[in-house]
């Protein structure tokens, strides 16, 4: 639907989300959504703050690509979560995206200092 | 194969989505309550807690909806609502619902019913391997405008050593043939086919061989195969009938094999056995059918091209034999389908039309239905429904109640079906019988159902999208009615609907007058109280004229002494009985119509007394006598026809006439005319020979009794006097000639029966459809009526205001439909030759009808109307 397409206002630079994702998963092994959040807001010293709630749309999108795998186990508290994991797809695609990623902010770079 | 992983992956989705939103939700919960948690143990109260929780989280909802949607199943969680959605409605208004699927159910049922006898006739893969590079090599007769023509043998071995197209060619005739096995015979069809004939077709025999090649010369030719009907009726099946000997009008045949059932070659009636076809050397007697099967990746239009040459060449060759003569391949479905072709394209184009109607009267109904839903709709859309999504769902809608429509039809078309079958069957159409319901049949009703529903979806969404939905809203409920634009479209609707029905209503019109005109037509001779006893005379005992003429002055002679009879003649073919045979013929001192060719009639053979017996008018001169006779000289009875064609403005009495044999014969009488091929066909020139005077061996005999009173308990009584004179003699055929005649009629009253039917279900459609808008308008106007009456106006003011809406309409609809029957009709001469396409008298009294039924449908609306008591109408709001 076009609903909420336009509702939530990343503050990370779009299209990186599913790069953060990657990265953080392939670091950490098995995660929660909460820690994935957690981890990235950690690791990028509170600059990058992810609506956490996004988190979960693109997990799915993930899911369907093949990217990452999901179980069900326990936490550290004893509760019920859902642990995802980087899958050999999974992998790749985080190579694309790094490659990608640094072709474009490479680029912006090379913008920047021409100035 | 990712992407096929991923499919799974989605379907899994699918199934499990119940466990799916559970294991988001929990998931969402634990992420929102950790967090929650932090929060606490960095000092916020519990309600700050939650509320920076779920700030940060974002909105939970929307989210939850996104993951789900991310998967792709959103169309079909929509369309399942939608489905369930519909249904509930539907069974909530059980009226509409029934009325809408049972209409559709007719339409689609009748469509379904010829779509399977056209399915079983013409697009079922014959029975027979490389069936598609099967084909009948017809001749064409470019003087007499005939393209399926017999061949002569001659030309049948030319062509098959000629043409490179063709892997094998085989030539057949169809004949009727006594068969006797020593104590029972039976007339029955047979087949007379070259040797390749059952190989060309690829069938084996299920016992026994096919014919040898030696077996095509005449003394080595008294073998016979036998079919799987005939075998397993007369010999039950048993595998002891080789070398067994079956009596083949009067010959023994040794039995050499037998066919699997279904195997079939003639398309008039199913044969019953199969003999070797002798070699007959006269180019000039074209009596073949030539079968042929294509070699591999030979089109039908290159074999065309190479037969035409072929023909052509053979035509300058023998000039006198084959002048004129060309080549038509027609593929073998076709060709066995024959001319029911067209009558099953005609009758689907029938039932497309009441189809046509059928959705135009659901789209009609739904029209009045969305009306009063538009204020739903509005609802709907204020709540953030977009206009796709409420079209989706109007679409669902419509298509839910076709498929409803389409599954009742199965049901009506199953019984539909199994009626044509029944009623066409005399009519012994090949592989008609075999209709049922098959996985194309079945296709076809699905594809119909959809088309249909998104036929009146389309029409629906079309009057939907036209209203600004949030003006509805904003309205009272009084006004909330659909636009002019829908008002326009329903009218639309109902005048289509009407033309179409009209066009139905002539076709009926114009076939049923044809019927009536064929009943009032006199036969020529005076059917009541009339038997004909049909003989065949074997042709070796009976060779000489000498011993057939002894046999009919014996056989006359017995049948006259039975009891109850008035007088009893012979005659060769019974009038309506459509196989006399045309002869040419030349006439001393007149010179013949045109070089090589002579003037031609039909030719019959009667007896003394032929006139007198069958109540034929004599309008001058005598007819056969007693004292005709071998010894006399050879005379003829001519009818009128004959006489206006061959001797115009002249006394044909005493005049001459010579035939081949160069026989001279003499004009004695002039009989009137009887209708020779039905009574829709003029009477043709007719020569009548004389039975007692020598003449060429003729097969066939009627025996035609005139009796004091009911003929049909004489029958065995004249039957076994005649085979007290020669036992021999076996009787193929008795019947009323009441009976002759009521045949002749059945072919063009199973037609006109047929779309009889199919227009009624029309004229009823569009009336129902008529009544509904008229109906519809006078609910909405009830106000506007109160008004007009609390001013003054007289009940018969409102009354003539809504019945004029109602035939405005159907006038408007007779018209355009006035114009589409002129040109539609014309079609129907290929069901029954002799109507009248276009008759004026037959269009003026369809649309009377139709006005007439309008005007009752109109009628009941308007009565309605004029009844509103206007202080009711007005506090209406």
């Amino acid at each position: 639907m076009s609903r909420g397409d336009d509702l939530h206002r990343d503050e990370i630079p779009p299209g990186t989300l599913y790069l953060l994702i990657l990265r953080t998963l392939a670091r950490s092994g098995e995660m929660h959504g909460y820690e994935i959040a957690n981890s990235i807001q950690r690791i990028s010293d509170d600059v990058l703050q992810v609506e956490e709630g996004s988190l979960y749309p693109a997990l799915q999108r993930m899911l369907i690509k093949g990217w990452v795998s999901a179980k069900w186990g326990t936490t550290a508290g004893n509760r019920r979560a859902r642990y995802y994991q980087l899958t050999a797809a999974g992998r790749k695609q985080l190579a694309v995206e790094m490659s990608q990623f640094e072709r474009v902010i490479g680029a912006i770079t090379r913008v920047i200092e021409a100035l | 194969m990712n992407w096929l992983r991923e499919v799974a992956r989605r379907l899994r989705m699918l199934m499990h989505r119940r466990q799916f939103d559970a294991d988001l939700e929990e998931e969402m919960r634990l992420h929102l309550e950790l967090r929650q948690q932090e929060h606490l143990e960095s000092g916020m109260t519990a309600d700050s807690a939650r509320a920076a929780a779920r700030r940060r989280f974002g909105n939970v909802t929307a989210l939850r909806e996104k993951s789900h949607m991310a998967w792709g199943w959103g169309w079909f969680e929509h369309l399942v609502q939608d489905v369930r959605y519909c249904l509930r409605m539907l069974r909530k208004s059980p009226g509409f619902t029934a009325a809408a699927v049972l209409t559709l159910a007719l339409g689609i049922g009748a469509n379904t019913a010829i779509f399977s006898t056209i399915d079983a006739v013409l697009l079922r893969q014959l029975p027979f391997a490389n069936a598609d590079r099967l084909v009948f090599v017809w001749a064409t007769d470019a003087q007499r405008g005939v393209n399926e023509d017999v061949t002569s043998f001659p030309n049948f071995e030319d062509w098959r050593a000629q043409s490179k197209s063709f892997e094998a060619m085989a030539a057949f005739t169809t004949r009727r043939a006594m068969l006797s096995d020593g104590e029972k015979a039976e007339m029955a069809p047979a087949v007379q086919g070259t040797p390749g004939i059952f190989e060309l077709f690829g069938v084996s025999p299920v016992l026994g061989r096919t014919f040898r090649p030696e077996e095509m010369e005449a003394g080595g030719s008294h073998v016979v195969v036998l079919g799987d009907a005939f075998w397993k009726e007369r010999f039950g099946g048993r595998a002891d009938v080789l070398g067994q000997t079956l009596r083949v009008n009067e010959e023994p045949y040794r039995i050499v094999g037998v066919m699997p059932p279904g195997f079939r070659i003639s398309r008039d009636k199913p044969e019953r056995i199969y003999v070797p076809l002798v070699r007959d050397p006269s180019r000039g007697h074209g009596f073949l059918m030539v079968l042929g099967r294509l070699r591999p990746r030979v089109s039908i239009g290159e074999a065309q091209t190479e037969m035409s040459v072929i023909a052509r060449r053979l035509a300058d060759a023998y000039p006198k034999q084959n002048g004129g003569a060309g080549a038509n391949i027609v593929p073998l479905v076709d060709a066995m389908a024959g001319g029911a072709k067209t009558g099953m394209m005609i009758f689907l184009g029938v039932a497309t039309l009441v189809l046509l109607i059928a959705c135009t009267n659901v789209a009609n109904l739904m029209l009045a239905r969305s009306a009063s839903r538009m204020k739903e709709m509005a609802v709907r859309a204020a709540l953030g429904a977009g206009r796709r999504r409420i079209l989706q769902q109007l679409l669902t809608e419509s298509t839910v109640l076709a498929l409803g429509g389409g599954v009742a039809g199965l049901l009506v078309s199953s019984w539909m079906a199994r009626a044509l079958v029944a009623s066409l069957r005399q009519f012994n159409v090949p592989r008609l019988a075999d209709t049922h319901t098959d996985a194309l049949v079945l296709g076809f009703t699905l594809v119909v159902s959809l088309v249909t529903g998104i036929f009146f979806g389309a029409v629906l969404g079309f009057s939907a999208g036209s209203s600004k939905l949030n003006d509805v809203l904003r309205e009272s409920s009084r006004s909330a009615t659909e636009g002019a634009r829908g008002r326009r479209l329903r009218s639309a609707l109902v005048l289509a609907e009407t033309a179409m029905a009209l066009v139905l209503l002539a076709a009926a019109g114009v076939l049923l007058k044809s019927i009536l005109v064929m009943r009032s037509t006199a036969p020529g001779f005076r059917s009541e109280n009339m038997l004909a006893v049909e003989f065949w005379l074997p042709a070796r005992r009976f060779a000489h004229d000498p011993e057939r003429i002894q046999f009919f002055k014996s056989a006359l002679a017995r049948a006259e002494t039975v009891h109850g009879v008035r007088s009893v003649a012979l005659v060769a073919d019974l009038p309506l009985g459509g196989g006399s045979d045309s002869l040419g013929f030349h006439i001393p001192g007149k010179p013949d119509p045109a070089p090589d060719k002579p003037f031609q009639s039909l030719f019959n053979v009667a007896s003394a007394g032929y006139f007198r017996t069958m109540g034929i008018p004599l309008r001058a001169g005598r007819e056969f006598g007693d004292l005709d006779s071998t010894n006399t000289a050879p005379v003829v009875v001519i009818n009128e026809s004959a006489a206006r064609r061959f001797w115009p403005g002249e006394d044909p009495l005493g005049k001459h006439i010579s035939l081949p044999d160069t026989t001279v014969l003499t004009v004695i009488g002039v009989a009137g005319d009887t209708r020779q091929l039905s009574l829709g066909a003029a009477p043709r020139p007719e020569i009548f020979l004389s039975y007692m005077q020598p003449g060429p061996p003729w097969s066939w005999l009627v025996m035609v009794a005139r009796t004091d009173g009911d003929p049909a308990p004489l029958a065995a009584t004249i039957k076994s006097a005649v085979q007290q004179v020669d036992a021999g003699v076996p009787v193929t055929d008795i019947r009323s000639m009441d009976d002759v005649l009521a045949l002749s009629l059945a072919q063009p009253q199973l037609f006109a029966g047929l779309v009889t039917a199919f227009a009624a279900l029309a004229l009823m459609l569009a009336a129902v459809g008529l009544y509904g808008v008229v109906s519809y308008t006078v609910a909405q106007r009830t106000h506007e009526m109160g008004i007009r009456v609390a001013l003054g106006a007289h009940r018969r003011d409102v009354l003539s205001l809504v019945l004029k809406q109602g035939l405005g309409l159907t006038l408007g609809g007779a018209l355009v439909g006035m114009l589409c029957a002129l040109g539609a009709t014309r079609l129907l001469v290929h069901l029954v030759p002799s109507i009248r396409p276009g008759d004026p008298l037959t269009l003026t009294a369809v649309s009377a009808l139709l006005l007439g039924v309008a005007l009752a449908a109109s009628y009941l609306p308007a009565r309605r109307a004029m009844k509103v008591d206007p202080a009711i109408a007005l506090r209406y709001e």
